[in-house]
């Protein structure tokens, strides 16, 4: 009778203790798995803090240009990029490369006085008359290799520094990725600016200069994307998406640099 | 005094440790890129050893399984555990044969790791990458994690755009429009038609 009794009672603190070992598995299993999760949705949140969600109402009709767009790259402008890559070495590409961004430092450093950024705006002057004087009108980067650094602003960033930081999406025909607030702002740059449209009479270049350098400027930047394009366009489930995104991403670091 | 002294060497100490473990992230990304420019520039080695000495370092180097889930989205939440499993292993294909041969064809001259940034989630290696023949370098940042005691690149970011933020975008668009099923079937045949294309 006694050891039967030994023998129920030692049956049941088994029992207990598997059962109660069972529920802390559970738990402490509960526990690591939460905060697993936990980790990983804070990590997801800190990598997407800067990046607002992607604001593109017009979906439909931006696609439908991108498809356009795509034709026209493919067919005409990749084939020209092709070209002037196979017949411009690549010293000659860096220097009108050079030439063209020197163009845009006027500008820029306005923008960055209306930024606030007076040391950038400085830097930039110092980069445009250092380039434009011993550089040979902007050819040679002369500045740069004296380490003088700027980073450019445009009329979009500015607009955005004055609270106009998101707006919808833009695919726009021929142009390619914007925002509404950027083509506002490249439509100001272009009305300021004394290389462009001449829209306020003071243009240091007649219109064929404007028209040369314009054409120069979209088949140098092509070929400076056609690896990159073509990546894409190899690789990619949804290229319009890829687009998007790595425009949006690109103008926030820019804002935001 | 003695007060001031002992709180100066708490923190000389907490100084030196924040030191010493940036000093680890650094070593671990310059270690990738010179691994990297290793079997890129080795002469000796066969196609297929190349690309096994690329996977190699994919895999020690890279977090592919967290990275997969984190390109998912809300899209992980959704779908089943065997479709997560199959699309994880797709995804580590589809990186090899996506990267592998950009590794492979790496012609930098230069790689610097400049500064890291301990960003409580992650650490952030900023890096500029020097192509041949030019002075202008490419800013490259990497995000870092730490699991198990052991680092792991889970993102790169090249002229403030993220690999991983665009893949997601990516990623999202195309399940939504194409539904998951048929979405890992054309990632199946895309990993496919790469490899088939690759050299490497």
């Amino acid at each position: 009778m006694h050891l039967s009794i030994n023998v129920n009672t030692f049956i049941s603190v088994f029992y207990k203790i598997q059962k109660l070992l069972f529920i802390l598995l559970v738990f402490f299993s509960a526990t690591a798995y939460g905060e697993e999760e936990d980790e990983f949705e804070s990590f997801s949140k800190a990598i997407t803090k800067n990046n607002t969600a992607i604001n593109d109402p017009f979906e439909t009709y931006n696609r439908k240009i991108y498809k356009f767009n795509d034709v026209v790259d493919k067919y005409f402008l990749e084939k020209i990029a092709t070209g002037y890559r196979f017949v411009t070495p690549k010293p000659v590409r860096n220097s009108i490369t050079n030439f063209i961004n020197n163009l845009s430092l006027p500008i820029s450093a306005v923008n960055s006085v209306m930024q606030g950024k007076v040391d950038n705006s400085l830097a930039t002057t110092s980069t445009f008359l250092i380039n434009s004087t011993i550089g040979i009108f902007g050819l040679f980067d002369v500045a740069g290799q004296k380490k003088i650094t700027y980073q450019p602003e445009d009329f979009g960033q500015t607009f955005a520094v004055y609270g106009l930081k998101s707006s919808p999406f833009l695919m726009l025909p021929l142009l390619g990725p914007s925002t509404v607030v950027d083509f506002s702002g490249s439509i100001a740059n272009r009305i300021v600016s004394p290389t462009d449209f001449d829209m306020l009479n003071f243009s240091l270049l007649d219109s064929n200069q404007r028209a040369l350098i314009s054409a120069t400027s979209i088949v140098n930047n092509r070929e400076q994307l056609l690896d990159i394009i073509k990546d894409i366009r190899q690789n990619s489930f949804d290229s319009y998406a890829i687009i998007r995104s790595a425009y949006l991403q690109r103008r926030i670091n820019q804002i935001n640099n | 005094m003695k007060i001031f002294i002992n709180l100066f060497l708490f923190l000389l100490l907490f100084c030196s440790e924040a030191f010493a473990q940036n000093d680890h992230i650094k070593l671990f990304v310059e270690n990738i890129g010179n691994e990297i420019v290793k079997v890129a520039n080795n002469k000796t080695l066969k196609d297929a050893q190349k690309k096994s000495a690329i996977i190699k370092i994919i895999d020690q180097n890279i977090d592919s399984q967290w990275i997969s889930r984190f390109v998912l989205g809300s899209h992980y939440k959704t779908i089943d555990e065997a479709k997560k499993a199959k699309f994880a292993e797709l995804y580590r294909q589809f990186m090899i044969e996506t990267y592998g041969p950009k590794f492979n064809s790496y012609n930098g001259k230069s790689f610097v790791v400049n500064k890291i940034e301990d960003q409580k989630n992650f650490f952030l290696a900023k890096a500029n990458f020097y192509p041949q023949g030019t002075n202008n370098p490419i800013s490259i940042d990497f995000r870092i994690k730490e699991k198990n005691q052991k680092l792991f690149v889970v993102d790169f970011i090249a002229e403030g755009v993220s690999l991983l933020e665009t893949q997601r975008s990516e990623f999202d668009s195309a399940i939504t429009n194409l539904g998951i099923d048929k979405f890992l079937n054309d990632l199946e045949l895309k990993t496919q038609q790469l490899k088939k294309a690759n050299k490497l």
